[in-house]
C-alpha cells in the first residue's frame, strides 16, 4: 500500500522535477540560441529556427527529482543509479547525435549500450509477467533482451518526435498510466522514478507544445525513450509498457517496414507529408515515402500540426487505457 | 473523431492479436523442452523457445503491417476521389 511518506515523496519528486525543468528549459534554450545550435521548424513557414538540444533540461529536471528521492530512500540507490545511468548514457548519445549526426545503423547499437547500468547493478527480475500466463522464467535470455528493449524504446520515442509537443505530450499520457500501475503494484520506488519523468515532461511540454519555442533534440527523445525502457525493466511491467507504446512502435515499425531498412529522417528524399499553402499538412501519395503514423493520420485528409498532435495524444490515450487493461488481465492471471 | 475511429480500432485489434500471440507463445514456445540437466541443455531450450517466439511475433507484425497498409491506401484513394 502507499503510505503517507511514500505518497508525499512521490508528489515532491514530481513537483521538483517539474519546477527544475520549467526553470532550466528557457535558460538552456537561450544558451543554445546564442551558440547557434538551432533547428528549422519544418512544418512552419521557412525561416523559423528554434533552439535545439533543450532536452538537456528534461534530464536535469529528472536528475534533480530522482536525486532527492535517492536521498530520502537510500535503500533504493541501486535502482535509481541504474535508471539515471541509463538515461544519462542515452542522453549523451543523443547529445553527440545532435552535434554530429550518427549513422542510422550505429545509433540503435549505441542506444543499446545505455542498458549497461541496469546489467551492472542487476536491477532486473528475469521473470516478466505475461497476460493470461503469469511470470515466465527467462533467466538466461532476459539479460540479452535488455539492450534490445532499451534500443527499441529509445529509438521508437525518438522517431515519434516529429511535431511540436508530440514527444512530451504522448509520453506524459503513458507515464500517468504507468505511474498509477506501479503504485497499484506497490512498486513505490519505480513509481517515483516514473513520476519524476512525468514532472519533467509536463514542464517541457509547456515550451514544446504548438507553436514550439524549443526543441528537445535527440538528447531529450533518446533519454526519455531509454527511461521508459528502464521503467519497464525495473518495474517488471514489460508487456504493459509494450502496449502503452503501441502508437510509438506503430510509427517506428511502419517507417522501417515501408523503407525496408534503418533510416534517418534527413536521408529520406520523398517526404511522407507535404505542407499546403494554408499551412495545413497533407499525406504524400508517393509510394516511396515512408508510412509513418502522421502520414496514416493524414491519409483521411489535411490537418493542422496542432490537430495532428492532438490525434497522436488521443491514440496514446487509447493505448495507455489498453495498458491498464493488460495490467488488470495479468493481475487476474496471477490470482 | 471520424478519422481516429479506424486507427483506434487498429490499435485495439493489434492489442488483441498481441494477447493471442503471447498466449500462443506461452502454450507452444514455452512447452518446448530439450532438457534441463546441463547448462548447455538449458541454453538450447531457451534459444529454441526464443526462436519460436520470434517467428510467432514476426507473423503478428506482418499481420499488423498488412492491416495498416490496406487501411492507409484505401484512405488515400478515398481522399483523392473526394478532392
Amino acid at each position: 500500500m502507499l503510505d503517507l511518506l511514500s505518497a508525499a515523496s512521490i508528489a515532491s519528486v514530481l513537483t521538483i522535477s517539474f519546477l527544475v525543468t520549467f526553470v532550466a528549459t528557457p535558460i538552456i534554450g537561450e544558451a543554445m540560441r546564442k551558440r547557434g545550435i538551432t533547428g528549422r521548424d519544418v512544418h512552419k513557414s521557412p525561416g523559423v529556427r528554434l533552439p535545439e538540444m533543450c532536452g538537456v533540461a528534461i534530464v536535469i529536471g529528472l536528475a534533480a527529482g530522482v536525486s532527492i528521492y535517492a536521498i530520502v530512500f537510500p535503500s533504493l540507490i541501486h535502482e535509481t543509479a541504474a535508471f539515471m545511468g541509463t538515461v544519462l548514457i542515452a542522453g549523451t548519445i543523443g547529445f553527440v547525435d545532435d552535434l554530429r549526426p550518427l549513422n542510422a545503423r550505429i545509433k540503435p547499437l549505441l542506444t543499446a549500450v545505455a542498458c549497461l547500468p541496469i546489467l551492472i547493478f542487476g536491477t532486473y527480475y528475469p521473470h516478466p509477467p505475461i497476460p493470461f500466463v503469469g511470470p515466465v522464467s527467462l533467466t538466461i535470455i532476459y539479460p540479452i533482451l535488455i539492450p534490445v528493449a532499451i534500443a527499441v524504446t529509445s529509438n521508437a520515442v525518438n522517431m515519434m518526435d516529429v511535431m511540436n509537443g508530440a514527444m512530451p505530450g504522448t509520453v506524459s499520457v503513458i507515464l500517468v498510466a504507468i505511474t498509477a500501475i506501479l503504485l497499484f503494484s506497490a512498486k513505490n520506488g519505480t513509481a517515483a522514478l516514473s513520476a519524476a519523468l512525468l514532472g519533467a515532461l509536463l514542464a517541457f511540454y509547456y515550451f514544446n507544445r504548438y507553436p514550439a519555442k524549443v526543441f528537445d533534440g535527440d538528447t531529450g527523445s533518446l533519454a526519455v525513450g531509454a527511461a521508459l525502457g528502464a521503467l519497464a525493466i525495473l518495474g517488471n511491467i514489460e508487456a504493459v509498457m509494450v502496449v502503452a507504446l503501441i502508437p510509438h512502435i506503430m510509427n517506428a515499425f511502419y517507417g522501417l517496414a515501408s523503407v525496408g531498412r534503418l533510416y534517418e529522417r534527413r536521408e529520406i528524399h520523398e517526404r511522407p507529408i507535404r505542407i499546403l499553402e494554408d499551412g495545413s499538412l497533407r499525406a504524400s501519395t508517393a509510394k516511396a515515402a515512408p508510412i509513418t503514423l502522421v502520414r496514416i493520420i493524414l491519409a483521411a485528409g489535411p490537418l493542422r500540426e496542432r490537430e495532428i498532435v492532438r490525434d497522436m495524444i488521443f491514440l496514446t490515450l487509447i493505448s495507455s487505457l489498453l495498458a491498464v487493461l493488460t495490467f488488470g488481465i495479468t493481475l487476474v492471471g496471477r490470482i | 473523431l471520424k478519422r481516429l475511429i479506424p486507427l483506434a480500432a487498429i490499435e485495439i485489434l493489434v492489442w488483441a492479436l498481441m494477447l493471442t500471440v503471447l498466449f500462443l507463445i506461452s502454450r507452444v514456445a514455452f512447452a518446448i523442452n530439450i532438457g534441463v540437466g546441463t547448462l548447455a541443455d538449458r541454453i538450447a531450450t531457451q534459444i529454441v523457445r526464443t526462436s519460436v517466439s520470434v517467428v510467432i511475433v514476426v507473423v503478428w507484425l506482418l499481420a499488423w503491417k498488412k492491416i495498416t497498409d490496406v487501411h492507409f491506401w484505401r484512405a488515400i484513394a478515398r481522399t483523392n476521389t473526394t478532392s
